[in-house]
């Protein structure tokens, strides 16, 4: 049953990082850079969430809704302030890296200077911390976690896929000027997907403030979003979340291997990707995206 | 005095560790997320050689900087031939498993304690020695014809392809040798620290020296430099407000990307502005 439980823990934590991962890929998409923004992002919503909590005494879905919903208005602001302009003077890609790494480096200090370094624990959500599940014993929040990353992801699904944001969404990944020229507001559907990125990193926030500590490099986790976007391919949303959840894997396996630990895993998980890039550096979805000559 | 000298040297170390990010961002459009641990690498490297072994500074250096591109060329090997952006991803989870190393090989670095009782031996006149010398080394590689190829890469590389550039080659070299120079920085930080620890050394100081090579100007030596310069003494002559110093940095760097967004001095040298004054000069004087 030890086996069960790993695995279960995996999955949890594979999807969270699947949240990260999504996150990234569908920035990627449209913008064509890796938004390390994102990082910043999860810091801030992490601690939004932890004061909602303090402040409000409200229950876990409650501030898990509200952190969703802070994290996609601070994602519209970074867009705002690092992207618009950037966009609408057409400048090349490697200015969105830079902003981007800038940004997430602004909202990681701006939270040092509100909270100093200092290490605070999320309070206990649930009075039951285990729940008997067809004779399995599982961590309440894991389970939770699985459950709502994944219903989160489905609804983004949902919305890519069967809505006409989605829609205008897609068609903007495969060509921006075409669709501006269709008539579609750039800068609304562009604003839509940093709001729902925003959400999902609000969302993963909580979870990995709930699943470690709270401190201001907690953003630094969205790392592990980018080496499962490498594993299952840049920009590719489903490679993301096979990628996502094979890392979460990895690394509660690594780290159930007593010589190996949490303070190795890391290590291991590079070399797995460095094998990765050179057996398959399409990723694990297999679309190479050749940069444009 | 006293402080005027730290603040000289640590101002030389930057530049030089700066220059290293230049020879790769700069030159070649290459993002490394994880330059600073290739400054990890040799402080380490050279900072453990001093303190386990007593072997003499310059031996420990030049080990040190040649441990840091024997790792260079090990990780650029699966990843140089790839879309850029994978540099940027694979040096940054790089970055993250030197420091996992770092923290776990508790009997040789001392892990998160940090490795202490380097001898203080980068003196003032080294560190500006060494900026200068790495800068002039920078300097005429970017005017020699791999520099030339390196410009026409960054640009357009199928177009640099295309014109017979071996481009994987020039990129591992560039790569190759940024890592050197970034690692003979960390020599120089750990000897004038005598103390480093792997915290020293995560993804924010790659990050900080891509951000000075962006606003001296990409494609500009004499801009990274300045910028270094700038950034790099800011920090310090604000002291006071420390807590504050990053959010102004961050903030003026935002502002640069957005409003000039060619940096400092775009692409241009010192030598170029020098030139173009005296053609000035001599066309008025006509």
């Amino acid at each position: 049953m030890v086996a069960f439980q790993l695995i279960l823990n995996g999955v949890s934590l594979g999807a969270v990082y699947a949240m990260v991962a999504v996150g990234f890929a569908l920035v990627f998409n449209i913008l064509k850079f890796s938004n390390f923004s994102q990082g910043g992002v999860i810091t801030v919503t992490a601690y939004a969430g932890f004061i909602v909590n303090q402040i409000l005494k409200t229950n876990f879905f409650i501030t898990l809704m509200a952190t969703a919903v802070i994290g996609g208005f601070v994602a519209l602001v970074v867009e705002r302030l690092a992207f618009r302009r950037l966009r609408t003077k057409q400048s090349p890609v490697i200015l969105y890296f830079v902003s981007s790494i800038t940004m997430g480096m602004l909202l990681e200090n701006l939270i040092v200077i509100s909270f100093s370094s200092n290490f605070y624990s999320y309070p206990k959500f649930f009075n039951t911390t285990v729940v008997k599940f067809l004779g399995l014993t599982v961590a309440t929040s894991d389970l939770l976690m699985l459950v709502i990353s994944v219903l989160a992801l489905v609804i983004l699904m949902f919305i890519l896929h069967r809505t006409k944001i989605g829609i205008a969404v897609r068609a903007l990944s495969m060509d921006g000027p075409t669709t501006s020229l269709m008539g579609v507001n750039v800068s609304l559907v562009v604003s839509a997907v940093f709001f729902m990125v925003g959400a999902l990193g609000g969302m993963a926030g909580v979870f990995l403030g709930i699943n470690y500590t709270l401190y201001p490099q907690i953003g630094q986790m969205i790392v592990k979003g980018f080496i499962a976007s490498v594993i299952g391919g840049l920009g590719n949303i489903a490679g993301a979340v096979i990628g996502a959840f094979l890392l979460g894997l990895l690394e509660v396996g690594l780290t159930s291997i007593d010589w190996i630990g949490s303070g190795l895993a890391p290590v291991v998980v590079f070399f797995v990707m460095l094998i990765f890039l050179i057996l398959r550096p399409q990723g694990i979805a297999g679309k190479i995206i050749h940069e444009k000559a | 005095m006293g402080f005027l000298i730290s603040l000289l040297t640590t101002t030389s170390i930057t530049i030089v560790g700066v220059t290293g990010v230049f020879l790769i961002t700069g030159l070649t459009g290459m993002f490394s997320l994880g330059q600073a641990s290739f400054m990890a690498i040799g402080a380490y490297g050279a900072g453990v050689l001093a303190v386990s072994w007593g072997i003499p500074f310059p031996i420990a250096a030049g080990a040190g900087i040649v441990l840091s591109a024997v790792t260079a060329f090990l990780v650029g090997l699966p990843t140089i031939r790839l879309r850029r952006d994978y540099i940027a991803l694979v040096t940054f989870g790089f970055g993250e498993a030197i420091i996992a190393i770092l923290n776990n090989t508790v009997q040789i670095t001392g892990g998160a304690m940090g490795l202490m009782g380097i001898p203080m031996l980068t003196t003032f006149p080294l560190a500006f020695g060494s900026a200068v010398v790495v800068v002039a080394l920078a300097w005429n590689f970017k005017r020699s014809r791999f520099g030339r190829q390196c410009l026409a890469l960054k640009t357009d590389e199928l177009a640099a392809r295309s014109m017979g550039i071996d481009v994987d080659r020039l990129k591992m070299t560039a790569f190759v040798l940024s890592a050197a120079v970034t690692g003979y920085a960390g020599v120089l930080y750990a000897f004038y620290t005598s103390y480093v620890e792997p915290n020293n050394f995560n993804w924010t100081k790659s990050a900080e020296w891509i951000i000075m090579v962006f606003f001296g100007g990409i494609g500009s030596l004499s801009g990274a430099v300045l910028s270094a310069i700038i950034l790099g003494s800011l920090p310090e002559i604000l002291r006071f407000a420390s807590e504050w110093r990053i959010v102004a940095y961050c903030l003026i760097v935002l502002a640069v990307i957005n409003f000039r967004p060619s940096g400092l001095l775009g692409e241009l040298e010192l030598d170029d502005i020098f030139k173009a004054i005296r053609h000035g000069r001599k066309r008025r004087s006509v």
